[in-house]
Order: structure tokens, then sequence, then C-alpha cells
């Protein structure tokens, strides 16, 4: 008896418990209002899973993937504003390179001027680099992670624009084509990529100590570096990550639309990741993170923008309703609160226990 | 009283505090682009730069208004980034009542300051009661009140109403004595509006409250050291609620300026403003951890800021989108010196 209580107690203080309740609520109402919300089928023309699940999943592939490297970020105590800007970076680039010389080249077709593997590569190189430059503000030059990101996020659009000349680019490169729109079996791509990458980082996290590593930086750097952590080195990588994260999903981004827009590709994503991270319990104060929990965050900010279109409402207002949720799930994570629920169930025990 | 026997400074000495110093720096860099565009330009640019500068200076009014507000906010350590929204949402309002449902702009005003104000005052009372980070918080700010402006109407509504249509159009034209000895209209002819008008009352406010009030001494504290602030007896909770409901207030004139310069409202206007509102802070010498920033620095940065879209008109070969990347590096730059300027002053305490 005396156990179980004790799980219920340690299931309430965890973040990621009101997570997957958010979720599994928002999911009901959906349910509730249209039973066919979860029907899966295959798509016979094309052989691709097709489904309002599946779409929610396709659609977040950008902010899960984005989400990742800002958990890290935010376990260190800082933000990477600049996202969304890299975003835009990423896809500005990649469209350059395949529509080289635009005088040249007028129409766009089934080709690309440069070779197909520098305008994937060249985008997550130049977004790595930039990730690095914050990274580098952050750790040698002492600055705020908030006020160094937010260079990059007010100069990168800038960027962005002047790399195609601030034109729109359009491509119907079919290779581009597949990492947004194509399809692994009945997977589509987004989704494989978001797995690879989901998979990736939890090992990269939790196989290697450099989790560990940015736990102890975000708790205490100067702690952890009197300890033997060259805590400049852990943000440098972390900053790094989430810039090489942005490129990704700026490829996604922009193979979907098959076209590149400086203006708007990405804008508010930085919002979205952030929310996502804060939502799957990690602190925005840093030490602890859970990529779990802001998996199931950026899934549940998906889900809301799709509840949001399936059932007809002004597609701008979905902000609204985010908003309404954010403010229920920070109101259940803060302190005060956690600390009641914690209180009262830990008075529970000990009344049972007599 | 006087038991600490403190001597009253000379007035160089108290201008050469070297707590002035970004603000000095705001001032020095803002010359120094100016002296630039006038040298580089010669032939006929230093008056017609001058008069470029005033109206991007003017048309930037309505940032410098919420920057009054951003400022307090910085200082005491936090940040909202739910101003460019709220702007929004003042707008829509005003739009909304005065063209659909006949009401007088200033009773809409009147009304969006109430609810400005009082989201404001929700947030300073979560940040500081739940211990909410400001970012999430005000976050969440943004959001709602921008899906409550999509929920008013998605279209922009255009404003057709005496009142407006005459505030938007109150100028006064700059003076000086012409080559004739007469004191005439300056040429090429160049006006401030009710916008800058309220924005340089707005600064004065916000001057007189932080450097001659208690309330904002106590801003100051909280955010030099929250901790001692609330050891000391302060009243962190109340001065941090009535910052953020201060900071509501402002958006929501900012937002009134806003109006009057586009004449309509519409749900995606001033989307991002809360950054170039913050940026506009920052180059005016604000520091971002709190405790330092005056407003003074915060009316050159708005109009640093504008000296810089201006020279980039001016030179006319450079894309527009220069402009952003120039406010990036600049931004780069105020940190630098911020950096070094800390530095310097821990060294010396330390001595």
């Amino acid at each position: 008896m005396k156990k179980r209580s004790i799980n219920l107690s340690a299931l309430t203080r965890s973040k990621i418990t009101w997570a997957v309740i958010a979720e599994l609520l928002i999911l009901l109402v959906c349910f509730i209002i249209r039973p066919d919300f979860f029907s899966i089928s295959i798509q016979p023309s094309t052989g691709v899973l097709y489904g309002s699940l599946i779409d929610i999943v396709n659609r977040s592939a950008e902010i899960s993937i984005i989400a990742m490297g800002m958990t890290l970020a935010i376990a260190l105590g800082g933000t990477d504003l600049s996202v969304g800007a890299l975003v835009a970076v990423s896809g500005a680039m990649a469209l350059k390179l395949m529509r080289w010389d635009v005088l040249e080249y007028v129409t766009p077709g089934d080709y690309t001027v440069k070779p197909f593997w520098m305008a994937i590569l060249f985008p997550l190189i130049t977004c790595t680099i930039m990730g690095l430059f914050n990274g580098f503000l952050i750790a040698k030059g002492g600055m705020q992670p908030f006020i160094a990101t937010l260079i990059l996020m007010v100069s990168g659009r800038g960027i962005a624009q002047i790399l195609t000349n601030g034109k729109q680019f359009t491509t119907m490169y079919s290779p581009f084509r597949v990492i947004g729109q194509g399809n692994l079996g009945p997977i589509p791509m987004p989704i494989v990529i978001m797995t690879v990458v989901c998979v990736l980082m939890a090992l990269f996290v939790r196989k290697t100590a450099f989790g560990t590593f940015v736990e102890a930086v975000g708790v205490n750097r100067s702690a952890s570096r009197l300890s033997g952590i060259s805590s400049d080195a852990v943000i440098m990588i972390v900053y790094s990550i989430t810039g090489f994260l942005s490129g990704i999903a700026g490829l996604i981004y922009s193979s979907r639309i098959m076209s590149n827009d400086s203006n708007n590709a990405g804008i508010n994503y930085e919002m979205d990741a952030i929310l996502a991270v804060v939502i799957g319990g990690t602190a925005m104060t840093g030490g602890k993170f859970s990529l779990l929990g802001t998996l199931i965050g950026s899934i549940i900010i998906r889900t809301i923008v799709t509840f949001v279109y399936y059932f007809g409402i002004v597609a701008e207002a979905t902000m609204a309703f985010k908003a309404l949720i954010i403010a229920v799930v920070i109101v259940l994570q803060s302190e005060p609160v956690r600390e009641y629920f914690a209180r009262r169930s830990e008075k529970r025990a000990s009344l049972k226990q007599g | 009283m006087e038991a600490t026997g403190r001597k009253r400074q000379s007035l160089l000495s108290r201008i050469m505090n070297p707590k002035y110093i970004m603000v000095y720096a705001t001032i020095g860099i803002f010359l120094i682009i100016y002296i630039f565009g006038a040298i580089n330009y010669a032939d006929s640019g230093f008056l017609t730069l001058r008069t470029l500068i005033i109206s991007m200076f003017t048309e930037n009014a309505y940032y410098g208004i919420s920057a009054v507000g951003m400022t307090m906010v910085l200082i005491t350590g936090g940040i909202d980034l739910s101003v460019g929204a709220v702007s929004s949402l003042t707008g829509m309002l005003i739009a909304y009542g005065v063209a659909r449902m006949n009401i007088h702009p200033l009773v809409c005003l009147a009304f969006a300051l109430v609810i400005g104000v009082g989201l404001g005052a929700i947030m300073g009372a979560a940040i500081h009661y739940l211990n909410v980070p400001p970012f999430i918080m005000t976050l969440t700010g943004m959001f709602l009140t921008r899906g409550v402006c999509s929920l008013i109407s998605r279209e922009s509504i255009e404003i057709d109403n005496e009142l407006i249509d005459a505030l938007a159009g109150f100028k006064i034209y700059l003076k000086w004595w012409n080559e004739d000895g007469e004191w005439a209209k300056i040429k090429p002819i160049c006006y401030i509006n009710f916008n800058l008008l309220l924005f340089i009352i707005m600064i004065i406010i916000g001057t007189i409250l932080l450097q001659r009030t208690r309330f904002g001494r106590n801003v100051y504290a909280i955010g030099g050291n929250e901790q001692s602030a609330k050891l000391m007896g302060l009243p962190v909770a109340r001065t941090k609620i009535i910052v953020y409901a201060f900071n509501g207030f402002c958006s929501v004139l900012a937002g009134f300026a806003y109006v009057l310069y586009v004449k309509s409202g519409w749900n995606l206007a001033l989307q991002g403003g809360e950054l170039e509102v913050i940026t506009c802070a920052v180059i005016g010498g604000t520091l971002m951890t709190g405790g330092v920033g005056y407003m003074i620095g915060t009316l050159f940065g708005v109009l640093l800021k504008s000296a810089i879209p201006a020279l980039i008109t001016f030179n006319g070969n450079l894309l527009s989108w220069w402009g952003k990347i120039a406010t990036g590096a600049l931004l780069l730059l105020f940190i630098f010196i911020q950096r070094v300027v800390v530095l310097y002053s821990d060294r010396k305490k330390q001595e």
C-alpha cells in the first residue's frame, strides 16, 4: 500500500505526466466531436499512411527536430531565438544552390544547377557555423543567451534575403521533393527524419556522458568547470547542434513548399520550440531535461493546430488555443502548485500509515 | 539626517559618472553615423539626411512609446514579449469599434487601456507569485492576444473618423532662421507629428518615474538583486506588477500611435514588433540582466535605429535587407561595449 502511494506522488510530481494527460484530453475532445479523427488508412495510389494522427506527427517534424536542440539549450539555462531565422537561411541557401544562375535557367524544372549533395550539405554546414557563432558569443563572450541569439534572429532573415537577392526561387527537382513530401515505405519522409534525429539525439545524450555534462553546466556553470567539465565546449557544441537541427528543419520546410520563403519560413518557430520544451517539463532555469517530454510537447502543439484546422476555426485563432493550454500547463507545473500537490499526497500517505 | 555627510558632487563629475557610459556610447555612435552620412553625401546630403532621419524617427515613434515600458521591464530583469500583440489588439479594438459599431475612438482607447493594463498586471502577478519565467508568461500573453485579435477579425479594417484624421494630420513644423534672418520653416521641410510628441511625453514621464520617485528606486533595486530587495523590505510584488501593467499601458498607447500611422486595424500588424522594441531599448544602453538603463538612452536608441534605414535609403544601391543585418551588427557592438563596461567596473570593485 505504501509503495503504491509513493509511486502516485512521484507521478503527480513528474511534469511529463501532466503533458501526457493534456495531450490525451485534447485527443479525447477531438474524438468526441468527430469519431473518425483516429482513423488511419493507406492511400491506395501511393501506399502512404493517411489520417489525422499521421498528419499531426508529420507536420510536427520541423518543430520536433528543432526542439530536440532547444531542449539542450534550455537545459543549459539558455534559449536559442535564432532557430526560425536559421530555418529561413537554410531554405534560401538550398534553393540558391539548386537555381544558381537564375538568369540562365529561367524556368524551374526537374534539375539542379549545383550538385545535389552541395544543396543539402552547404545549408547544414552554414547553419551549424551560425549555431557555433551563437555558442561562441555565449561561452567565450559571456553574453546572455537570449541577447546573443537575438543578434542572428534579427539579422538572419536579412542574410537569407540577401542570399537570394530578395527573390523567391522555386524548383521542381524531384530528389529534393523527397525530403518533405516523399515516403519510406508507408511512412512519410519527415516522420522518418524526425525519428532518426530523435533516436540519435537520445543515444548521444543518454549513452554518452554528454547529457550529464549539459545538466551539470545548466545547474551551476562554475561548479561544473571546477569539477573538470569544459563548460565552454559543452555550450558551443549544444548551440552548434541547435543550428544544425534548424538547418534540417529548414530543408524539410522548403522541400514541402518547393521554394524558399525568407519572410515566412520558420516564423515563430523559436517560440513554438521553446513552448514544446517547457510543456515537456524542462525548466527554463536549466538543469534536468527530458527529450521524450519535448517530443510530447511538440506533438501537443501540432495537435492544437490540427484541431483548429480540422474543426474549421479561424486558423490564426490557433494562437489563442495554444495560449490557453499553455497557461494551464504552466500553472500546473509552477512551483507553488506542484508543492501543494506533493504536500497533499504526502499528507495522505502519512495518514494512511496512521 | 545628513549623518553620512556626502559631498555634493560638482555638475561635471555628475555628468562624467561612469554609470551613464552606455548612454554616451549610444549618443556617440549616433553622432558618428550621422556625421559619416553627412560627409559621405555632402553635396546635398546634410540637410536632406536630417529630414530623412527625423521622418524615420516620427515613423518609428510607436516603437519608442512601447520601448518606454519595455525599458522599465528590462531594468527589473524581466522581459515582455506581448507588446507587439497588445498594440495590434489595440488597433483592432479601435478599428472594430469605430468602423463596425460606431463607438467614439476615445471610448475604444479607454477599453483597450483597461485590457492592456489588466493583462499586464495579470502577467506580472503570475510571474511573481507562480514563479513562472517572464519569457514564458509573456509569450503566453502574446499568443493569447494575437489569437483574440484574429477572432475579432481576420481582415484589415479601415478607420474613417474625424478625430483619428485630425490627430494623424497634426504637425508641428520645425523652424529655424533662414538666410534672410527670418524665422521660417526649415528646408527640406520636416515636422514633428502627434506620435513623436506622445513619445517624448512618455519619455519624460518615464524619466520622472524612474529617477524621481520611490517606485523608480524600487525598480532599480529589484533589477540589481531581487533577493536583497525583498530582504530590504521593498514591495517587490507590487512593484513588479505595476511595472508590467505600465508596460501594458505603453503598448496600448503605442498601438494607438500605430493606428494614427496606418489608419487601420489588422490582426497581424506589428508581428515581431516586440523584438524591435527590445532592440531599441538594448541599443539605448539598457542591460538585459537588469539594474541598468535610462529613458534618455532609449530615446537615442530609437533615433539610432531610425538612422540606419535612413542611411540605406540615402545610399540607394543597397537592398533594404542590409538594414536588418546592420541592426544585428549594432546589437552585437552594444553588447560588447556592455560586457567591457561590466568587466571594467567589476575589476574596479575588486580593487
